[in-house]
């Protein structure tokens, strides 16, 4: 007979027990740490490897490719510049891997058998192999095995430069960021433009033609601005064993890229062609039973709502892809995880030096989610 | 006639502009097609597969003992089959699914071979590679075992058991693969172990010790517990925010500084640690998932019973939720297998991948550009296997009514 | 138990023919108390859902809370078998307080059984099963013998046929009837009922409130929070309305329904009873 009030066992209290709960979850943790920080520093010792940060200061003694970066520069100019070869390649397969996925996705749902049946292919292939025989046969079997030695290179219509040693391709000649703000200040115009349109045709119901009026709009300013700063292409040209002019594309960035955009182009496909088969059928009926055309149906209606579905998982993708890029230390492409691979093998200490990696990449990969999950936010549906 | 040219008009030829479409797919879908049977069948030069096929398959494990993995290939043949039979008996007799579903003779075989076609082929191709009897002798035994098995099954899954001869029973079916384990290991270690033998083997290690971590790290995030769901969150976040090579990389120059100096791991036990732990993380997001999923209805009638946390846990949400993300964890399983190829280029462990590479180096095949080759047949005993995973996956997802609209 | 129970109450042995309560603490039925509810308060964050309530209910009685949604009958019945945690006030079930101690807690949901307005049948489980689950594991009681009992439930809520068939497989009401079987698999003392049958279709209503219906005539003790004002007008032995978290007004359903007092609830039973 529990009397009223009666004060409860301390063994038998809801809190206490929780308590108890969480004090051994947290003690078997920190014990765990301890245990393993304990023998990571008597190895230490044991065989006289710093555990300090303080190698971040000693001299690299390796160069990284196409980069100037003397052998005398401390370790941590190496980190920075392995930091934004991992972004370079990363930003540029996430742009290359999004369009590409999208094409692929879209043709899944396409009308035409054989479009359709070539995307299920590519799909299907792809991603049931791993990455990193993409990576290896990107490298090996293509760039070292296909392509030409740099004297009978390839030379498409004169433009590029395609041999073993790397890609060369024409790029604007000129220092600066004259380029980049030209490019702002169109894409600041087109903006406007668009907008301009859009008051158009809410005010006079003219069809808007947002796309082409804006992309004229981008292309004039850049045109004028190309013409008007006066700048040039540069062929890249072939000279001796080394190639001028353009700008040249290392062969382990090439197959890295090729590698990341063929293979996380597979995922974004699915997720595109099931992100708009997940939109109600009665959507798009509804917008037929409304009269607007195929078109309008798929741009107003189905796009906006597939996109929704399709933010968190094409996220998701993004975040491998930069994780994925990590592998073209395999192939000698001097990213974040090459410098601490190869600076771990000139004598660095092996733990602190993964550990700053780590940190970068989970860093990144936090960052990357919180911008997800803004984007998630930012166009959820308004439910009650 | 007129069928075909309302098929092709309905199909490839809709409006001038699908038109245009169709002809630059045919050219390219031309091309690629025409470039993989030239290289399949004209300029690819296969005799380096041949050679090494072994070496491919399972690495330098002594001749002396094949013998042992010819035993356990079968003997896992008719655990399969027997634990197919026994499952699928439990199903009717539950009422699960209906017994007329089972189809017999032909039909089933039709079934079968279509579901298993292509691991089916892999095998023939295989078999036709090895171009001994060997061989050919396992896999109709194989064949042979699986099919025993799968019919004497259903007579045990039909027994009215009483506790003790079930218990005795999952035992002895629990046991059969860790005796197998052991039987081959007694030859020759696991660290000595390659080929594609190496990436099935980590693979089938790290999804059976990722199970346990990852239910309970899932459990933990969702627990009412503070201390409990940041532990669990910061761990899931980390290994999930890391790249599965980099940690190999650690784990391969590192890991030796964690332990005693007497416990330095050897390479593959490594790799099992980073692929369980890493596999455990994304196991754990995925059963959280399902956790999610069920209502919460299910865990206040089982409090209103007056179940105990555990038991509300595992006797009535875990089996729920843990059914509810199957696609997504077999899903996770295929990507682990392929992971696997990772552990030769971060550790240098002795996988198919890294064996395509280091054969072309041999003194036989040295500078003949034979990469192109190896790597083909690395990338189809891959795209096999995954492939027909995920295709049953889809068709139990199918089944189970999950994703259909 | 119950020696102690009798004293501190109000003037027992409640009478049936007493047409207006002073409050919700005046039992009918035999007169025991089974549950007693004192000064109760619950907030969710800043929202109060219970503002201190009190309640008993006697042994063998049945009472039916009634009110608009939001207006915390719910959230009583939950708090009564700690679904919830009340913040203020003493839950005394049975003689067992409901405090932070396991063994209380545990004790009052072996003796409270609840059926709930979504059934929350175990879907991955047979009927005979769900209904055996916890007699085994928490009675541990043998397996054959459970299903013995398990057989009578069903026998019982009329579908015995059904034993072996999953839930998904089965109506609205079947379901609800199986739930209900479930819960009295514990043999509970107390049975809980919130909002039975809002979830089911008009036709299958029927057939839960006749098993209600038999079970209030075996005398279980019973809690109602339900729309249904038929029932509570035939099975009730007091009708308690519930507003804002609060405790409006308590009668037997001759009163409750012929003569309310409060305005409150006037309105409420004009708007329901059209």
């Amino acid at each position: 007979m529990t009397t009223a009030g009666a004060r409860v066992p301390l063994w038998r209290d809801v809190r206490v027990l929780q308590w108890i709960i969480q004090l051994v979850v947290v003690a078997a943790a920190v014990l765990a740490l301890f245990w393993l920080y304990g023998n990571y520093t008597e190895n230490s010792e044991r065989l006289n490897i710093p555990t300090s940060l303080d190698f971040l200061d000693n001299p690299t003694s390796f160069e990284i490719t196409g980069n100037d970066l003397s052998q005398n520069a401390p370790v941590r100019d190496a980190y920075y510049e392995g930091f934004l070869n991992t972004l370079r390649v990363s930003v540029a397969g996430i742009v290359a891997a999004t369009v590409l996925g999208t094409i692929i996705g879209i043709g899944r749902l396409s009308q035409n058998w054989l479009v359709r049946k070539m995307a299920t292919v590519y799909v299907e292939a792809v991603r049931n192999v791993p990455l990193v025989l993409f990576l290896i046969a990107g490298f090996l079997a293509i760039v070292l095995g296909v392509f030409p030695q740099i004297a009978d290179a390839w030379e498409p219509l004169g433009l590029a430069v395609i041999s073993n040693r790397g890609i060369a391709i024409p790029w604007y000649d000129g220092a600066g960021y004259g380029l980049l703000v030209i490019g702002l200040i169109a894409a600041v115009v087109a903006w406007a433009v668009s907008r301009w349109r859009q008051v158009l045709f809410a005010r006079t119901g003219t069809t808007p033609r947002t796309g082409l009026w804006a992309g004229g709009a981008f292309l004039a300013v850049v045109l004028i601005g190309w013409f008007g700063l006066g700048y040039a292409w540069s062929i890249p040209e072939i000279d001796g064993r080394l190639t001028t002019g353009g700008i040249r594309i290392d062969p382990s960035f090439f197959a890295l890229f090729f590698a990341l955009v063929i293979y996380t182009a597979s995922h974004i496909a699915e997720i595109v062609r099931g992100s708009i088969q997940a939109v109600p059928k009665g959507q798009g009926e509804a917008a037929s039973a409304l009269a607007l055309s195929g078109f309008q149906r798929m741009w107003y209606v189905v796009l906006p709502q597939a996109f929704r579905i399709a933010i968190p998982p094409i996220g998701n993708q993004y975040l491998n892809l930069i994780k994925n890029s990590s592998l073209g230390a395999g192939i000698g492409y001097y990213d974040l995880t090459l410098v601490t691979q190869t600076t771990v093998g000139n004598g660095s200490p092996a733990v602190p030096a993964f550990a700053i990696t780590l940190a970068v990449y989970v860093t990144i990969s936090l960052v990357t989610s919180v911008f997800v999950n803004i984007a998630n936010r930012r166009f959820k549906l308004v439910e009650r | 006639m007129s069928g075909a040219v309302t098929w092709l008009r309905r199909n490839l030829f809709r409006s001038p502009v699908d038109a245009v479409v169709t002809v630059i797919a045919a050219v390219v879908a031309g091309w690629v097609l025409w470039r993989t049977l030239n290289f399949v069948f004209v300029t690819g030069r296969w005799e380096i597969i041949r050679v090494n096929l072994r070496l491919m398959l399972i690495g330098r494990f002594p001749e002396a003992h094949e013998l042992r993995i010819a035993v356990t290939v079968v003997s896992l043949s008719a655990w399969g089959g027997l634990l197919a039979g026994i499952v699928r008996a439990r199903q009717v007799k539950a009422g699960r699914v209906d017994a007329g579903d089972t189809k017999f003779g032909v039909r089933r075989v039709a079934d079968l071979a279509e579901r298993f076609w292509i691991p089916l082929l892999l095998v023939v191709l295989l078999l036709a590679l090895a171009g001994t009897v060997g061989p050919v002798i396992v896999a109709v035994l194989s064949v042979v075992a699986a099919v025993i098995g799968r019919l004497i099954g259903p007579v045990i899954g039909r027994l009215e058991l009483p506790a003790i001869g079930r218990t005795v029973l999952v035992t002895v079916l629990l046991a059969i693969p860790v005796i197998l384990y052991f039987y081959v290991v007694t030859a020759v270690g696991f660290d000595d172990w390659g080929g594609f033998m190496l990436n099935l083997f980590l693979a089938a290690c790290s999804i059976i010790l990722c199970y346990p971590i990852g239910v309970l790290l899932a459990l933990g995030r969702r627990s009412t517990l503070p201390l409990v769901r940041v532990v669990c969150t910061v761990f899931i976040e980390i290994i999930r925010g890391a790249p599965l090579f980099v940690l190999l990389l650690f784990a391969n120059v590192a890991l030796g500084f964690f332990v005693p100096e007497s416990l330095v791991p050897s390479t593959s036990t490594r790799a099992i640690v980073v692929f369980t732990l890493f596999t455990a993380a994304y196991m754990a997001e995925i059963i959280r998932g399902g956790l999610q999923s069920v209502p919460s209805g299910q865990f206040e009638a089982a409090k209103a019973l007056g179940l105990s946390p555990v038991r509300q846990t595992f006797l009535i949400v875990l089996p729920q939720a843990i059914r509810n993300v199957i696609p997504a964890q077999i899903g996770q399983l295929i990507s682990l297998f392929k992971d696997t190829a990772l552990a030769g280029v971060a550790m240098g462990s002795f996988e198919l991948l890294r064996v395509s590479q280091a054969i072309t180096q041999q003194d036989d095949f040295a500078g003949q550009g034979l990469i192109g080759e190896t790597l083909a047949f690395g990338a189809v005993m891959f795209w096999a296997i995954s492939y027909t995973m995920s295709r049953e996956s889809q068709r139990f997802e199918t089944r189970l009514g999950v994703g259909v609209r | 138990m119950s020696d102690a129970m009798t004293d501190g109450t109000t003037d027992g042995g409640g009478a049936p023919d007493a047409t207006v309560f002073a409050d919700a603490t005046q039992v009918a039925g035999t007169g025991d108390v089974m549950i007693e509810v004192e000064s109760v308060d619950k907030f969710f964050d800043d929202f109060q859902a219970l503002k201190d309530i009190d309640v008993k209910v006697g042994r063998q009685e049945v009472v039916v809370v009634i009110g608009p949604s939001g207006s915390g009958k719910s959230t009583l019945i939950r708090c009564i078998n700690r679904l919830e945690e009340h913040d203020a006030g003493r839950i005394v079930v049975d003689g067992v307080e409901l405090s932070n101690d396991v063994r209380n807690i545990q004790e009052i949901r072996r003796e409270t059984g609840m059926v709930f307005q979504q059934f929350n049948l175990f879907p991955h489980l047979s009927v005979l099963d769900n209904i055996t689950l916890a007699p085994r594991n928490v009675r541990k009681m043998p397996k054959a013998e459970a299903e013995k009992l398990g057989m009578e439930l069903l026998e019982r809520v009329r579908i015995p046929e059904q034993a072996k068939k999953y839930p998904g497989q089965l109506s609205g009401g079947q379901q609800q009837r199986v739930a209900i079987a479930r819960s009295l698999a514990m043999k509970p003392k107390v049975m809980l009922f919130d909002e039975p049958t809002s979830a089911l279709d008009p036709e299958m209503i029927n057939e839960v409130l006749d098993t209600m219906k038999d079970l209030a005539r075996e005398g279980m003790t019973m809690i109602v929070v339900t729309h249904e004002m038929g029932f509570a007008r035939e099975v009730a032995d007091r009708v308690v309305f519930m507003a804002d978290g609060q405790i409006v007004e308590v009668g037997t359903p001759e009163h409750f329904f012929t003569n309310p007092q409060e305005d409150r609830t006037k309105l409420f039973l004009s708007q329901i009873l059209d």
